[in-house]
């Protein structure tokens, strides 16, 4: 592998292992999975109930640890950090958008995008941060608390959140699993437009080949391992590709 | 629903054991105060037993309730009594409580602690509870040879042969230690120092003639005890009694108990704030615990339960923890029983280490209260919990119950706090015939009333409080502060339980450092007097200790002295009561002690049999100047006395005789007060200083300038409030341990909210300083609470008693602004737990958490 190839990976894991229990009752629910994840692309990660997708996602993200392999973002071996260098490498290179509850209920629209910033003590860069705003139509909602807030809104303000610092990479789980087909589309359509034109890197998890055709790429996964994977796909060839994985 | 009710207490044992800690604390200290005072008493009695077991008839003076039991009677007696058919052996002897022995350093053994009583050593082996074993040396035989009780020769490094100061009657002297007494196979008597002497010796150390204080009698075998006292009832002359032993055994063990009482009531009233503080928090554990199973307990709903066994259900469960709880807290209290009779050796009362006793009524009692305390304050969230709509199980939001409406949270609150105010009010400035009952019932019921207002204020309290926590803690302190402000109610009533613990300590800070001001004001008006001379020797609460008799005449040798003037004090009849009578010398009581007698009042104290009373005395028992009052007393019985003038009321009395008739009425021990003057151009330092050596030699004498008087008085005060807080000190633990609980389980119910937040970057230590800071806040808002109500509570009760010499009214700041910082401190405390629970989440499972 060559130094640029490295500059090109926003993440990968190498040969990951996660497994839960011990024994009989053990269950691995990533394999020996590897895997890259392209700078400025938009990737999807598929595969069936059970196929350790989330999981995949969470050991990436440095919210789990693997048992075996390694997970890295950019050049950094995750299992090489502790606890709070792992919490500091979240804030300032990771962004997250999860499937429900990403809002501080307490916090209003404002304070829960600028969040990340304010927990590491700095201020927002006001130009992106405005320019963010604007693109997500959040600028008349700003002062409103979470409860105050349609489902789509809310999400519009965790992928806002997500986006402020400008992290190397934001993983989003499900995010539009919990809206109405309309937000939903709202929502993936602006996360695609980050990556095209601010050149975010963004992988996300979901079981939906409608949600997973906004992305350049989709890896599939199956029994915790890589079994394929798809570039520039349509729900079509997704959901073909599914069935197939099924039988 | 019993076992769905078991199953869900195993499955919150965490969430319940903090409930459990409040019901443990308070019936431990309910528990314990019963154990203690129930061992004392079988102590008291076994010891009274041993006392008595040879005793079948007691030969005594008349004098009833009002005399000490030392006002002697003719000897003679004693021949009559022995004469009677059916007595085997008597004894007679003479007993005083005005003697003390001082150490090899002239200072009196026991100090301030258990008195000292002092003997004629009885004859009769079966009829003395004293006893010298063999090597302990001998009984004294003859003057200049005195006893001591084992312990108290052990305390004060005394050996047989050594030569010991006894100070009484004749002041300060000299005897020859010849006998260690035991007590049956005890080396003390609870811890008072016993001395005996010689009968004749006795009767001179202790200023009696030819006569006797008490005659002990054991009757012939067969002879009935009441017989042989009815018998000897007929040859007592008038004024001398005879009882049954065990009738004398049974007045001694009733005054015991008596005081016991008092002892125990002060304590029950502790272990009362403690359970009504506990009540706040079980009450808020309850409501949080079904607010969060909101979703569990419509399934069952959904499954088809009634709302009745959804109660049912809770309020069994509050059963359960009840129940465990105060078993539990009977444990404890044996604990603690033990704890205050260790304490109460070590400032040297001599108890012994026998069993404790466990009475069933302390079980019944410390079950009923912790059970009882649990259900009632289950009630409020079990009806809740019962209206809970099936729906709830399906639909997130529908767990959020609507809120009472604030203004009918106003309405009843200031009804509530105004019915509180309304007994205080009455308890305070009505005469009724129980006015502490009106007042501890208005306190609690002014507090439920201000924690049913609290929500309303947590809000903006919050925010002032929480002001400087953003700028100074960013996001941690900035959510801290938001999250103090989401459920007003849940932040009020658990910042109320610390409320109650605050205000009685301000109250009690507040009625202390009034008292203190008032002190000195009343010190320096009322004694002009440069020193004061007192005996040290304090063991009747009622009547002053005496000074021997020479010590007066003694100071007044001393010429950097100029006026000295005695006071004494004894008990008499005065119409149906018995008082206190004071006797002042009318020549020299102007320049040392303010009276504020009316014109010639104290000059016409010169005739014999007259009195000065006060006004209020005057004023309600009708009576005028030139009347005539009688006065019944022990020695002299009834005289006619003539009231020459009137003084404004005081402390000590409302009667004041001239000291001639007082010696001709009373039996002259020795004063109480003595007051001196420093002589011109000596400064009562210099004077103080010169009659030193004198006070020295006496060693029950402490000689007090006012400055000193008011440092003493200044230190009680002191003691006392230190003892109080104490003693409220397990009321703010159960409440901290409530911010500890209520912090817990919102912990546990903001699981995803900390799992995103450690997701998006907040360290472990953000988190727990988010937890740190809501629980500071919450401590600070109870205190500040606390504060207000204390303040208000001290200053009404002052007012209340401005009559009776608490003139002012003085809130003691730097105590107050203590009191803030050490509550803010405790919320640090409480937060621990809670805060490593919160930084160890695992963000994964927060995240996924349902």
């Amino acid at each position: 592998m060559t130094t640029q190839t490295i500059t090109d990976i926003a993440a990968r894991m190498d040969n990951g292992v996660k497994t839960y229990g011990e024994g009989d009752a053990a269950v691995h629910a990533l394999n020996g999975a590897t895997a890259e994840f392209g700078r400025g692309r938009f990737t999807a990660i598929m595969g069936p109930s059970g196929s350790g997708k989330s999981t995949m996602l969470h050991c990436l993200a440095g919210l789990d640890t693997l048992t075996s392999g390694a997970a890295y973002i950019g050049d950094v071996d995750l299992a090489t950090l502790k606890d709070k260098d792992l919490t500091l490498l979240r804030r300032e290179r990771v962004g997250f958008i999860f499937q429900s509850f990403n809002l501080i209920p307490t916090l209003d629209a404002q304070e829960n995008i600028v969040l990340p910033l304010t927990i590491a003590g700095e201020k927002p860069d006001t130009d992106w941060y405005s320019q963010i705003i604007e693109i997500l139509g959040l600028s008349d909602r700003l002062d409103h608390l979470p409860a105050e807030l349609s489902g789509g809104q809310q999400q519009r303000v965790a992928a806002a959140r997500a986006l402020v610092s400008r992290p190397a990479i934001i993983f989003a789980d499900e995010p539009s699993g919990n809206l109405d087909s309309k937000s939903g589309a709202e929502l993936l359509a602006f996360m695609r437009r980050a990556v095209k034109e601010f050149e975010q890197t963004i992988v996300m998890v979901t079981h939906d080949p409608n949600t997973a055709a906004y992305a350049d790429r989709v890896i599939f996964l199956e029994d915790g391992v890589f079994v394929d994977e798809m570039h520039d796909p349509t729900p079509d060839a997704i959901l073909d590709r599914l069935k197939r994985l099924g039988a | 629903m019993i076992r769905t009710a078991f199953k869900s207490v195993f499955a919150h044992k965490v969430r319940l054991l903090l409930t459990g800690v409040a019901i443990v604390l308070g019936v431990s200290l309910v528990a314990g105060t019963f154990i203690f005072t129930d061992t004392i008493n079988a102590q008291f009695d076994s010891l009274l037993g041993d006392i008595y077991e040879g005793t079948d008839v007691s030969v005594r003076s008349a004098g009833g309730d009002f005399s000490a039991a030392t006002e002697p009677f003719p000897a003679s007696v004693y021949d009559d009594v022995v004469a009677v058919d059916g007595v085997m052996a008597a004894d007679g002897g003479v007993s005083s409580i005005s003697a003390q022995v001082l150490d090899s350093d002239g200072n009196p053994i026991g100090g301030q602690g258990p008195p000292t009583l002092g003997f004629s050593w009885g004859d009769t082996p079966t009829l003395n509870p004293m006893q010298i074993k063999d090597g302990n040396g001998r009984p004294p035989a003859g003057p200049g040879e005195v006893t001591i009780d084992i312990n108290s020769a052990r305390n004060a490094d005394l050996e047989l042969g050594d030569m010991v100061t006894v100070v009484a009657f004749n002041g300060p002297e000299d005897f020859l230690l010849v006998g260690l007494t035991s007590f049956g196979d005890a080396d003390s008597l609870l811890g008072a120092t016993l001395i005996s002497f010689e009968l004749e010796e006795a009767r001179n150390v202790f200023g009696y003639g030819d006569e006797l204080t008490g005659i002990v009698v054991q009757a012939e075998a067969g002879v009935d005890a009441a017989d042989l006292t009815a018998a000897i009832s007929q040859v007592l002359p008038e004024g001398v009694e005879a009882v049954t032993g065990e009738t004398e055994q049974n007045e001694q063990a009733a005054e015991i108990s008596e005081g016991l009482s008092f002892l125990s009531i002060g304590l029950l009233a502790f272990a009362g704030v403690s359970i009504f503080v506990g009540g706040f928090i079980i009450q808020n554990t309850f409501r949080i615990i079904i607010a969060q199973r909101t979703r569990e307990l419509a399934l069952l709903r959904a499954l088809g339960a009634t709302g009745r066994q959804v109660r049912s259900m809770v309020i069994i469960e509050a059963l359960i923890v009840g129940v465990v709880g105060s078993v539990v807290g009977i444990a404890f209290g044996f604990l603690l029983a033990l704890g205050i009779r260790a304490l109460m050796n070590a400032v040297g009362l001599g108890l012994t280490q026998s069993g404790m006793v466990l009475l069933p009524r302390t079980v019944v009692i410390g079950m009923a209260v912790g059970v009882i305390l649990t259900v009632a304050s289950s009630l409020l969230p079990a009806r809740k919990a019962s209206r809970i709509p099936p729906i709830a199980a399906l639909r997130e939001d529908a767990s959020r119950t609507p809120r009472r409406s604030l203004r009918t949270r106003a309405i009843v609150g200031a009804a509530v706090t105004g019915t509180g105010v309304a007994l205080l009010v009455i308890g305070l400035f009505l005469s009724v015939s129980n006015p502490l009952l009106y007042v501890a019932l208005g306190a609690a019921i002014g507090f439920i009333g201000v924690s049913i207002l609290a929500p309303l204020a947590a809000r903006p309290l919050a925010d002032i409080i929480g002001w400087p926590m953003p700028k100074l803690f960013g996001v941690s302190g900035q959510l801290a502060k938001e999250n103090t402000k989401r459920q007003p109610r849940r932040t009020a009533s658990t910042a109320s339980a610390l409320m109650v613990g605050v205000a009685l300590v301000v109250f009690f800070s507040v009625f202390a450092s009034s008292t203190k001001a008032s002190v000195s004001e009343t010190v320096f008006e009322l004694f002009p007097a440069d020193i004061t001379f007192q005996s040290t020797n304090q063991t009747d609460p009622e009547v002053p200790a005496v000074i021997s008799p020479g010590f007066a005449e003694d100071l007044a040798t001393h010429e950097e002295l100029e006026v000295v003037s005695a006071m004494q004090f004894g008990k008499a009849l005065v119409g149906e009561d018995e008082k206190l009578i004071g006797a002042i010398d009318p020549a020299t009581i102007d320049q040392v002690f303010a009276l504020g007698a009316s014109d010639g009042a104290v000059a016409a104290l010169i005739e014999p049999d007259t009195v000065i009373v006060s006004t209020s005395y005057l004023d309600d028992n009708g009576h005028d100047v030139g009347d005539t009052l009688t006065i019944e007393y022990l020695t002299t019985g009834a005289v006619t006395t003539t009231i020459v003038g009137v003084f404004e009321a005081n402390d000590f009395s409302d009667f004041y005789i001239s000291t001639n008739t007082y010696v001709a009425n009373f039996r002259y021990e020795g004063d109480a007060v003595i007051f001196a003057n420093a002589a011109e151009g000596v400064s009562v330092d210099e004077a103080q200083e010169a009659v030193a050596p004198t006070v020295a030699s006496y060693g029950n004498v402490k000689s007090q300038s006012k400055s000193d008087i008011v440092t003493e008085a200044e230190t009680q005060i002191d003691q006392a409030l230190l003892l109080f807080t104490g003693l409220l000190l397990f009321a703010v633990i159960i409440a901290i341990l409530g911010i500890t609980n209520t912090l817990t389980l919102s912990v546990y119910e903001r699981t995803q909210e900390i799992g995103l937040l450690r997701a998006v970057g907040m360290t472990r230590r953000q988190v727990r300083r988010m937890v740190r800071w809501e629980a500071v806040i919450v401590a600070t808002f109870g205190a500040l609470l606390g504060v207000g109500i204390g303040i208000v509570l001290g200053w009404a009760v002052v007012r209340a008693l401005s009559d009776e010499g608490l003139g002012a009214f003085s809130i003691p700041v730097s105590q107050v602004i203590l009191a803030l910082i050490l509550a803010a401190v405790a919320g640090v405390f409480a937060a621990i737990w809670p805060a490593r629970k919160a930084a160890r989440m695992n963000i994964l499972d927060a995240i996924s958490f349902e």
